[in-house]
């Protein structure tokens, strides 16, 4: 008992242990999902700020090429030596930045190329119209100060293009000396620069002046990827974007930390440097997970493929060794006990050993042995009792209530007024105790274990020896009277029949004395009981038997049936055996 | 005697008959001391920590002494002449054009009640507005120039004494001071190279004043026009800042800095 038992408890434990391996599982990929989210946007929002800087720097040098030209570096001196630029210098210098200008490749191309003299006033502008011929001067902002003082820088600004991002280098004269002017290279920050830094970084970007995206792009996502970041999830920042400005990493630092403004989409702001560092400006990268939600969401989750990679034969294997080694473990502890103490006391019952042997047997197996041979013994040394003759209802079904017995009762009778109980019907105890009646000379022993029957009048026979236990013979035919079944009736009668000496069929003339005896002692105990009996002929009585005989025969495939007299009810009533 | 007597006769009358602007001379001069000056903005811009830039670095070409940000005297530098009594305003209203990242001028000395005209030059918009909110001018969009339109335009006449700190929403490089001034006659703009030759002035007694960045700066210099000569250059130079013992050579430090632009320019 103990395998199984512990079997039960390791499938108990392994159950458990397996929901419990899926909660900490959940627990444990949620976390490292939302931290793997967490430094997987700090990676983005790094690399595009690195992009961003070397995008800056890659379009400076691209400048380069232009603030060397020739015509354009003496247009500008020319400029900013005088009051007012004429009209044919501009021309002169937008000649030479148009060409300049188209010099520079396709990676670092501007939206728009300007050339400022050294008071910032605009000669020349390449694809941007606007105040062609009239002053316009472009060195108030800081980085053309600064690159009209010598330096090279970017900055970012709101124009009309809305944001951009701005590279200014310095126009010298040849030999060096101050600057004469400046050249300045417009970028429009909108989807397909969004786009390119996408491409470059890998990353989910998006970028944002005044609280408006102004250009936004996704990593390409495979075909059929529902969990791929989409450019519509970008729309999250709409209501989240407000909240995030007013954190203080953001305003401190410049970057938010991770926002989850939904459970499955992680974004980071980062403000942009330049100018529109106050204006709200800057880009967010954002990153989409799965975060399970119960344990078996696992399932939803996983995909055909990674359905595919569990190792579904191993776990089948697990399956069926556990489930072989449960049976193993049931058959070693059930089923050969069962078996051996079956096999005993099939012997026992055969009365081919006199006692069971707990030694034998194991656990539980070994109690009950015991059990029964201390049951035997104390029922030998009663001196036995007589078992309970089946009961006819039990055997053939319900049978008419009136009267007990009808096929036995004289139809022409009048039902006799209910006797009072005969003084020895008073005495007489509920069937398991009632002794059989005295069996008639020559009866055959019916089953091992059986006492003898007695008479009713006739006084106890002296108990048998507990030692050997010797099958006494019944004191007359048509006694059923085992006393292993007296007390349980009809379901121990089916079982134990098969284990029944088998019993030749009577010759007709045996039944009928039999059955002779049987009327004398129904038609006895009638009286006993103030029944009439008037008109009960054997005759009758035997036409009654022979009916229910066949039916029992019929039923039972039994070879005969014996008939006992008792009383039920304070009637005389009559229990067929059936007799294999 | 008697011939300088007539002559300062007919002086007197001529004073008196003809139209004083018939007599007002034209000042000349020279604002001095101005490599101090350094619009703030420009200052503020080239520290990192202000995050205008992911990357600044000198032009290896240009030389280290070169290299040095310095005030845009004809946009920044405002000159006023103040009476000794109070001063008028103009009936005409004062432009002030409105881009590249700054005003122009950035700083305007005026006289009290004077109105100003802001024009939007840029192709973009410009929300300007004065920082303390008492002057009166609020939060307002400029639109780029339209034909037909004056959208691209404000007047502001500053309520009363004082200096007006002005920024603007949409690029907040630009930065402008207005000051009030009750003597502030007339406001003029060297070039350059600090020289200003525009200041018409009538004869009497005057205190030229520089302004940077709306405050003043340097040593106020007193002079008199006299009705003769029409041009009447200052002997001395209007100094915007002390003077100088030895030339500094900060540029070697600017040299030296390279990304992020630690200090520089």
């Amino acid at each position: 008992m103990l395998l199984s038992r512990f079997w039960y408890l390791i499938l108990s434990f392994a159950l458990a242990a397996a929901a419990g391996i899926l909660y900490v599982a959940q627990g444990f990929y949620n976390r490292h999902t939302e931290r793997w989210m967490t430094e997987a946007l700090a990676a983005d929002a790094s690399a595009v700020g690195w992009f961003l800087k070397d995008d800056a720097r890659t379009r400076a040098a691209a400048l380069l090429p232009v603030s060397l030209t020739p015509e354009l570096r003496e247009a500008l001196a020319k400029a900013s030596e005088s009051d007012e630029v004429s009209k044919e210098l501009r021309e002169k210098a937008k000649n030479a930045l148009t060409k300049a200008a188209k010099d520079v490749p396709e990676e670092s191309k501007f939206f728009a190329i300007f050339a400022v003299d050294a008071d910032g006033r605009v000669v020349a502008q390449w694809n941007y119209a606007h105040r062609d011929d009239k002053d316009w001067n472009l060195g108030g902002h800081a980085v053309v100060a600064d690159a009209l003082a010598g330096w090279v820088r970017d900055d970012a600004w709101i124009t009309d293009r809305g944001l951009t991002r701005i590279v200014a280098r310095p126009v010298e004269r040849d030999g060096g000396g101050e600057p004469i002017g400046a050249v300045i290279g417009f970028t429009v920050v909108d989807g397909a620069f969004a786009q390119r830094v996408s491409e470059r970084t890998g990353a989910n970007v998006a970028f944002y002046f005044q609280g408006n995206r102004s250009g936004a792009a996704t990593r390409p996502a495979p075909e059929g990827d529902t969990e791929a970041f989409k450019s519509a999830d970008f729309d999250v920042m709409n209501t989240d974007i407000k909240e995030a400005a007013g954190t203080d990493d953001y305003v401190q630092k410049g970057r938010s930390l991770v926002r989850r403004p939904r459970q499955d989409i992680g974004l980071v702001y980062t403000r942009m440097p330049g100018e529109v560092w106050e204006l709200g400006s800057g880009y967010i990268v954002a990153r989409r997970v799965t975060l399970l939600t119960a344990p078996l969401d696992f399932f939803k989750a996983a995909d055909q493929g990674d359905k595919d990679r569990a190792p579904q034969n191993v776990l089948i294997g697990i399956a069926i060794g556990l489930g072989l080694l449960g049976i193993v473990f049931s058959i070693i502890e059930h089923t050969l006990p069962l078996r051996a103490f079956k096999q005993a006391a099939h012997d026992f019952a055969l009365g081919k050993v006199e006692t069971l042997a707990p030694s034998r047997f194991r656990g539980l197996y070994k109690k009950i042995a015991a059990d029964v041979n201390d049951g035997v013994d104390k029922v030998l040394s009663k001196g036995g009792i007589t078992r309970r003759a089946a009961d006819l209802e039990s055997v053939i079904g319900p049978l008419p209530a009136q009267p007990q017995m009808s096929a036995f009762a004289v139809p022409d009778a009048a039902p006799a007024a209910a006797p009072p109980p005969a003084p020895s019907q008073a005495g007489l105890p509920k069937a398991p105790e009632r002794k059989a009646p005295p069996a008639p000379p020559g009866a055959k022993p019916s089953q091992a274990g059986m006492q003898p029957v007695k008479d009713e009048a006739a006084p106890a026979a002296p108990a048998a020896p507990p030692a050997p236990r010797a099958m006494p013979k019944p004191s007359r035919p048509g006694a059923v009277p085992p006393a292993a079944l007296s007390a349980s009736g009809l379901t121990e009668l089916a079982d134990l029949a098969p284990n029944s000496q088998p019993m030749s069929a009577p010759s007709p003339g045996d039944e009928l004395a039999e059955w002779k005896l049987v009327y004398e002692e129904f038609v006895k105990v009638k009286k006993q009981c103030g029944e009439n009996t008037d008109g009960l002929t054997f005759d009758r009585f035997k036409g009654t038997l022979e009916r229910n005989k066949a039916a029992l025969v019929a039923r039972h495939s039994c070879s005969a049936v014996k008939f006992t007299v008792y009383v039920k009810d304070g009637k005389a009533a009559l229990r067929a055996s059936p007799v294999k | 005697m008697k011939l300088s007597r007539r002559r300062a006769i007919l002086l007197g009358v001529l004073a008196v008959a003809v139209p004083s602007g018939v007599l007002a001379a034209t000042v000349k001069g020279k604002v001095v001391n101005t490599s101090e000056l350094l619009n703030p903005v420009w200052n503020e811009a080239k520290d990192p920590g202000s995050h205008r830039y992911t990357f600044r670095e000198p032009s290896p070409s240009v030389p280290a002494d070169a290299r040095i940000l310095r005030g845009h005297l004809s946009k920044e530098v405002c000159i006023v002449a103040l009476t000794e009594g109070k001063a008028e305003p103009l009936k005409k209203p004062i432009r002030v054009v409105v881009e590249g990242g700054r005003t122009s001028p950035v700083t305007l000395v005026v006289a009290e009640k004077q109105e100003i005209l802001f024009e939007n030059h840029d192709p973009w918009d410009h929300a300007i507005y004065e920082v303390s909110e008492k002057g009166g001018l609020t939060r307002g969009t400029m639109t780029p120039e339209k034909a037909g339109s004056d959208s691209h335009k404000r007047t502001w006449t500053p309520p009363g004494p004082g200096v007006y700190e002005i920024r603007d929403e949409i690029s907040p490089g630009l930065r402008s001071w207005v000051v009030v001034e009750p003597r502030a006659h007339r406001a003029l703009f060297p070039n350059r190279k600090g020289d200003f030759d525009k200041l018409e002035l009538d004869p009497g007694n005057y205190t030229l004043v520089a302004y940077y960045s709306g405050k003043q700066v340097g040593e106020p210099l007193p002079f008199e026009v006299k009705p003769a000569p029409a041009e009447q250059p200052l002997k001395d130079p209007l100094k915007a800042g002390p003077d100088k013992k030895a030339p500094e050579k900060k540029d070697e430090k600017d040299e030296k800095k390279t990304d992020q632009g630690k200090g520089g320019g």
